[in-house]
Parts: structure tokens; C-alpha cells; sequence
């Protein structure tokens, strides 16, 4: 199992509510694996997607509380990755060295951010008051924020990461949060967010232009 | 009593279980030895299936085949609250009882190749498995919009839910990831928190309890 490091930077992992308190998931960054979970309080988190112990995915984990406990042997993890119990061993306080790799995640602007444990700068924070959307799977991811934008027919505001931005799409009155996440052989994921004042029909009108980019991205061989 | 020829990997086998158990019908597991005693293909069996695919039912002498048709059989003559396969909705739901044969053509045989040595283009199986995912996810996408929870836009599942969800649920036993698949993930996990919902092998996450201990 790889654990090498992510590109510098925030990657928008997914829309925020793929996660809901209480329970786990999961997300492919490059061909990093990564469990992303909520506990009790609602606090994202992004782990390395491996229980120290087996190796098992912790995304098919247990949310109690604000701790993550392994579906394999029931290894369960605090909030900040380190281990807090062993059922097989219930007398014993687990030494500090059994942690679970812990990455920086943030919600901001309707999605999940995720980047390396020592990334030095802050989220990017989004103004205005934005609701998650819909996430798209493609075949293929963009080379470019820009390549994106293009097959989109979008119009660039603001640019937040690269990979990440503010944009008008023909047909939809206002801005939206457009976003895309390379997953290497897995494909991509597109993500939208759209202002909490959106129409309904924004929102479907958004998702169709969304579900278009599967005919742009997609694999030499696919029909 | 209604016997049902049952194998407990099979996830047509699953609904036919699920069904059987959300009605509160009294039935009796006949264990046929799918893999690696391919039994579904012995005379024994064929007498009762001719095509040699499980799941069959036999109710009162008469031998029912085919998961989709066991579900609408079952709810059409058992289930007095017309809640399972709704009277006035029959196209929508069947419409997704012939998703659900295609899940099975797709997804399923992928997990045929993977877990049980089918030679098959699994390349195929997946990417048909793939389409069809794009596909249902849009249409729960829609249902989320509407503060819906189900394949009919009714307060509860149906026999359609019942069809679709196994092999959804076991998709990654067919190496297809399910994490892109947002809405699907979630009607996935309100599926396993259903009362009285018991897990295949192969389920997973597991149904979490309902409060925190």
C-alpha cells in the first residue's frame, strides 16, 4: 500500500454532504486512498485509508461518538487518529505510536477540501453561502482548470485552486462552484456547488451541463 | 410452507430472502451449492428450474423461477398493504425490475469473474456496470432533490428497491467503486438501516445501530 504524499495544495474531495455525520467514506486522490468520516460533531476528517493493524479500509469503519472503529478487529481511533482501544486487549492502553495517518480536511464552500498533513496554507475559504450540488464521474479528468472550463462552455470569475473556481454556465443566471478531482485509474470526479439562493431549476440545469462532460472526458474506447 | 431454492452468496437470492422476511412469510431454505458444486445445473434441480439459475420458489406445489418474477409474485399475493408493489405504479416498478436484470447481466457477472472464476470480458461487465450506475444515481440525485428517499417517489421502498439494491450493494466484490456514485451510496447505506434488515457476505459497511451505545 502506497502512502506517499499528495500534491501540494487543497483538493476538492468531494461535495460535502457525500459525508454525513456520523458516518464514513471514501475518496482516491491521484491513487492515494483515503477515508474520509464525521463523527457525532460533525467534523470532517481525512485519513490514510488503512487500519495500522491489518490494513483494512477504515471507510468501511463505525462512527461512534467522535471515534472510528475498524469493521476487522474493532481497533478504534479518536479523533485525531490515535488509537484509544483494542477489544482483544481491553486492560490495555494502546501505546501512542499506533496512530492512524491523519491528512488537513475542510468544509468550505459545499465541499470536502483535503490536502497533505503539513500543508502550510489555510483552506481556501469561498465567499458567500454555497450548497452542495452534484458530483459527476468521468472517464477521464482534464489536463487543466482551463480545459475544464472550456468543455463546459463556462466563463471563469474567480479562480480558487487549480483546480477549483468560480464560473457562469450558459443557461443559469448567477455563479456557480465548479471544481474536479483527478483519480488517476479510477477517472475523475467533477463537483458543483451553487449559491443557496439557486432555483431548483439552476441546480438540474447545472447537473445536465455537469453529466455533459462525461461525452468530453471520456476514454478513447468507450462508445 | 414456501421452499426456496437458496444460495447464500447469491445476492437474486438475497431479495428473494428479504422479501420473504419483510412480509413475515414462514419459508424453508433448500441450500443449493452454487459454487463450486455448480448443483444448479444437476438434474435435481433442472427439474425445478429448467433454465439452472437461482433463485426458484416452489409455493404450494407450483415451482415460480426468476428473481424479479418471485418478488412480484410474492408481494402481488401476499402483501395485503399494497405497499411493496403499488397497484397504481406497476410500469415505474417494473421499470426497475428490467434495471435489475441488467445489474445482473453487468455487475453481477463482474463479481462472477472475480469471486468465482467466470471467464467473461469483466472489462465489459464493468463498464455496462458503470453506465447503469450513472444512470440511477442521476435518478436518486433527482428523488434527494424532491426530499425523496426511494426508486418511487413514495414514503417507502418497493419491490424496485428490493431488485436493484444487492447487487449495487456488492459491486465492489465485482471491483466497481461505488464512492463516486454519491446518491446511490447513500440510498445504499438508508437500505441497510431498514428494520429488519439482515447483510450478505459481502455488505459492507455493516448497518450501523440506530443510536450510539
Amino acid at each position: 500500500m502506497k502512502t506517499s504524499e499528495l500534491e501540494a495544495g487543497w483538493f476538492p474531495a468531494g461535495l460535502q454532504n457525500y459525508v454525513l455525520p456520523k458516518t464514513a467514506g471514501r475518496v482516491m486522490i491521484f491513487d492515494n486512498d483515503i477515508a474520509l468520516w464525521r463523527g457525532e460533531d460533525g467534523k470532517i476528517r481525512a485519513w490514510e485509508n488503512r487500519c495500522p493493524h491489518r490494513g483494512m479500509r477504515l471507510s468501511y469503519g463505525i462512527v461512534r461518538g467522535n471515534t472510528l472503529t475498524c469493521l476487522y478487529h474493532g481497533w478504534t481511533y479518536d479523533g485525531a487518529g490515535a488509537c484509544a482501544g483494542i477489544p482483544a486487549h481491553p486492560e490495555l492502553t494502546p501505546p501512542k505510536t499506533i496512530r492512524a495517518k491523519a491528512y488537513r480536511a475542510a468544509d468550505s464552500g459545499g465541499f470536502i477540501w483535503v490536502a497533505n498533513p503539513d500543508e502550510t496554507t489555510e483552506a481556501p475559504s469561498i465567499e458567500g453561502d454555497w450548497v452542495p450540488n452534484r458530483s459527476v464521474h468521468i472517464d477521464l479528468a482534464p489536463t487543466s482548470l482551463n480545459e475544464l472550463i472550456k468543455g463546459m462552455d463556462a466563463e471563469l470569475a474567480l479562480k480558487i485552486t487549480d483546480r477549483a473556481a468560480v464560473v457562469r454556465v450558459p443557461g443559469v443566471t448567477g455563479e456557480i462552484l465548479l471544481a474536479f478531482l483527478n483519480m488517476k485509474e479510477h477517472g475523475a470526479m467533477i463537483h458543483t456547488s451553487i449559491p443557496a439562493s439557486a432555483s431548483v431549476d439552476a441546480a438540474i440545469a447545472v447537473s445536465k451541463l455537469t453529466g455533459r462532460l462525461r461525452q468530453i472526458f471520456k476514454a478513447s474506447s468507450a462508445a | 410452507m414456501i421452499q426456496l431454492h437458496d444460495y447464500p452468496l447469491s445476492g437474486n437470492c438475497f431479495k428473494v430472502r428479504f422479501l420473504l422476511e419483510q412480509l413475515g412469510l414462514d419459508y424453508q431454505s433448500i441450500l443449493v451449492d452454487f459454487y463450486p458444486g455448480y448443483e444448479h445445473k444437476s438434474p435435481r434441480f433442472l427439474d425445478i428450474n429448467p433454465l439452472g439459475q437461482l433463485p426458484a420458489i416452489v409455493d404450494d406445489g407450483e415451482a415460480i423461477r426468476d428473481a424479479q418474477a418471485i418478488l412480484v409474485y410474492l408481494a402481488a399475493a401476499y402483501d395485503n398493504s399494497d405497499k411493496w408493489f403499488p397497484r397504481d405504479r406497476q410500469g415505474e416498478v417494473y421499470q426497475w425490475l428490467a434495471f435489475a436484470d441488467q445489474l445482473t447481466g453487468s455487475i453481477s457477472a463482474a463479481r462472477l469473474h472475480d469471486a468465482m472464476f467466470y471467464r467473461l470480458d469483466v472489462g465489459k461487465a464493468r463498464s455496462d456496470g458503470v453506465r447503469l450506475l450513472r444512470v440511477i444515481d442521476e435518478h436518486l440525485w433527482f428523488a434527494e432533490k424532491d426530499d425523496l428517499e426511494w426508486l418511487l417517489p413514495l414514503p417507502h421502498p418497493t419491490i424496485g428497491d428490493v431488485a436493484c439494491f444487492p447487487y449495487i450493494a456488492l459491486a465492489e466484490e465485482g471491483g466497481i467503486d461505488l464512492a463516486p456514485f454519491s446518491s446511490v451510496s447513500r440510498w445504499v447505506e438508508r437500505f441497510m438501516r431498514l428494520e429488519g434488515f439482515k447483510p450478505m457476505p459481502g455488505m459492507m459497511p455493516l448497518p450501523m445501530p440506530k443510536e450510539t451505545p
